[in-house]
């Protein structure tokens, strides 16, 4: 044993870079809030105040859960959700191959593609739901063609960033075995990124049921225009009803597909 | 078989990774190509099967000037040689039947390949591959599951079930320890007496080179420097080939 104890090398201070950045953060967050005059003591004072939607929350009815109406605008839930991410999930695949390198050898076409993934991606949920109520009107079909793109905006993104991470030893096994594109696709491609696609679905998956709320309240079918509909009457108590089958459904769905998920990557 | 007449490589202009080769390789040879790394050993073997094309000279192969192919000839003539690679370059998570049914894929239609429903016929020639290097029980484990030596037996299995009439090797051994090297080494030697296919194979130990080379071929600044029988290559013909002396690491054996 040494006498003396090692002497630890100091370590070294923050650096000038970071301590303005921190400040800079808190500032602009002080400034941001003076100008949205945000007040606590204003939104505890909403709150208490005799309100009819936070009575609503209190006596929620949950009769609405086995309603006949409720029921099938559930069930149009579903619908949008799985149609919506089976469709645009399913072609996402080949919009992330067309992406890459090795799944598109034409350059410019591969520069179409990726453009066009990054532009949908940019667009949320909502603006693609009005987007396609102002276009083909109010129901079923723009919450559908809303979805879709979500989804494929979604799935695309993630598969896409799996695909870049790949092993590239197999394409030049193919390829030196004079495999077109698509089987090599199939065999060294598709193996490798499979498990996580499939849980990039799921995953779709749960983001459109939750959308398929939102899409509601401006026209675009399912759950969510039954919940427009009972607030557009001021009827809270139903409102909330929903909300609290809504919020039932999604957690178990999503209980159920994060275990599936693990399971599978 | 195959013929390199005055053949060059370019990556970049005025930067050769091959400088004016000329070889004639008759069918049945089983050749080892040396020389230090850089030395363009990798771009030669892949200027066979058209991985690396060619920038000047001509190349003739089983009868196809690799050259002037189509896309389909290139595919066709690639079809022709089995290739094996330093990293194994197997699919991880796919079954090793299914890696070794990769080398059928050139001679299905493609809607076969993609729902995945291969011919009891070409199961069966990928069975009889992996039966030649010992893994047939394997068929089903995931290549991810088994040793560094098994898998690349797997990717000689691979180069086989293409019934192939060249097979190229890129530093097959690289990533091997001694006896596991000696083991796929003797795969590749007995595939070449068993099946006449050409074998071409790149390594950088000099003692496997000489116990397996029948023919050396010495690579340097992407010039042929040497090319001889295996006997005729002594310690002082390497020095020449590396341009130095040799080290410890030159061999696989650790010794001198």
């Amino acid at each position: 044993m040494q006498a003396s104890e090692l002497k630890i090398p100091k370590k070294p201070g923050l650096r000038g870079s970071v301590i303005f950045s921190i400040s800079f953060a808190f500032v602009l967050t002080i400034v941001t809030m003076i100008t949205v005059e945000f007040s606590l003591i204003e939104i505890i004072e909403n709150f208490t105040r005799p309100n009819m939607v936070v009575e609503g929350l209190l006596s929620p009815d949950l009769t609405q859960i086995f309603s006949e109406r409720s029921r099938s605008a559930f069930l149009e839930t579903l619908q949008l959700a799985i149609l919506g991410t089976v469709s645009g999930g399913g072609l996402s695949l080949l919009m992330a191959f067309w992406a890459t390198d090795f799944g598109n050898p034409i350059g410019w076409l591969r520069v179409i593609v990726r453009n066009f993934n990054n532009v949908i991606r940019s667009i949320p949920d909502l603006l693609w739901a009005l987007l396609f109520v102002t276009a083909v009107g109010v129901g079923i079909l723009p919450g559908l063609l809303a979805l879709f793109f979500f989804s494929m905006a979604v799935v695309t993104k993630l598969t896409s960033d799996t695909l870049d991470g790949i092993d590239q030893g197999p394409i030049e096994a193919a390829k030196a075995s004079g495999s077109g594109q698509l089987s090599m696709l199939r065999m060294a491609v598709l193996p490798q990124i499979l498990p996580s696609y499939a849980s990039f679905l799921l995953y779709g998956f749960e983001l459109n049921l939750r959308a398929s709320a939102v899409l509601g309240l401006v026209g675009a079918g399912g759950i969510g225009s039954r919940i427009e509909f009972f607030r557009g009457r001021l009827e809270w108590s139903e409102v909330w009803g929903l909300v609290l089958m809504f919020f039932l459904v999604v957690f178990f769905v999503e209980r159920l597909s994060v275990t599936i998920r693990r399971r599978l990557v | 078989m195959i013929s390199f007449r005055n053949v060059s490589v370019e990556y970049r202009p005025g930067e050769k990774a091959l400088d004016d080769i000329n070889l004639e390789i008759q069918e049945g040879e089983f050749i080892v190509i040396v020389g230090l790394s850089g030395a363009g050993k990798s771009t030669l073997i892949r200027t066979i099967n058209n991985l690396v094309p060619i920038t000047d000279g001509e190349l003739w192969v089983d009868g196809n000037s690799v050259g002037n192919l189509s896309r389909s000839g290139v595919r066709k003539l690639r079809s022709k040689i089995g290739m094996i690679f330093q990293g194994f370059n197997l699919v991880d998570r796919a079954s090793v039947i299914q890696n070794v049914l990769m080398g059928r894929v050139f001679k299905l239609p493609t809607w076969r390949t993609v729902l995945g429903l291969y011919p009891k016929k070409d199961k069966q020639i990928a069975a009889e591959a992996l039966d030649r290097v010992g893994l047939l029980e394997k068929s089903h484990s995931r290549a991810t599951d088994l040793s560094g030596g098994q898998r690349q037996r797997v990717g000689i299995a691979r180069a086989l079930s293409q019934e192939p009439k060249v097979i190229l090797a890129d530093e097959p051994v690289a990533s091997l320890d001694p006896p596991t090297s000696h083991a796929v080494m003797q795969h590749l030697q007995k595939i070449n007496r068993d099946l006449g296919i050409t074998t071409i194979v790149n390594l950088h130990f000099l003692d496997l080179a000489t116990a397996y080379g029948d023919r050396i071929i010495g690579l340097r600044g992407g010039r042929v420097v040497f090319d001889g029988k295996g006997s005729e290559c002594t310690p002082e013909v390497f020095e020449g080939i590396y341009g130095r002396s040799l080290t410890a690491e030159d061999t696989l054996q650790e010794e001198i």
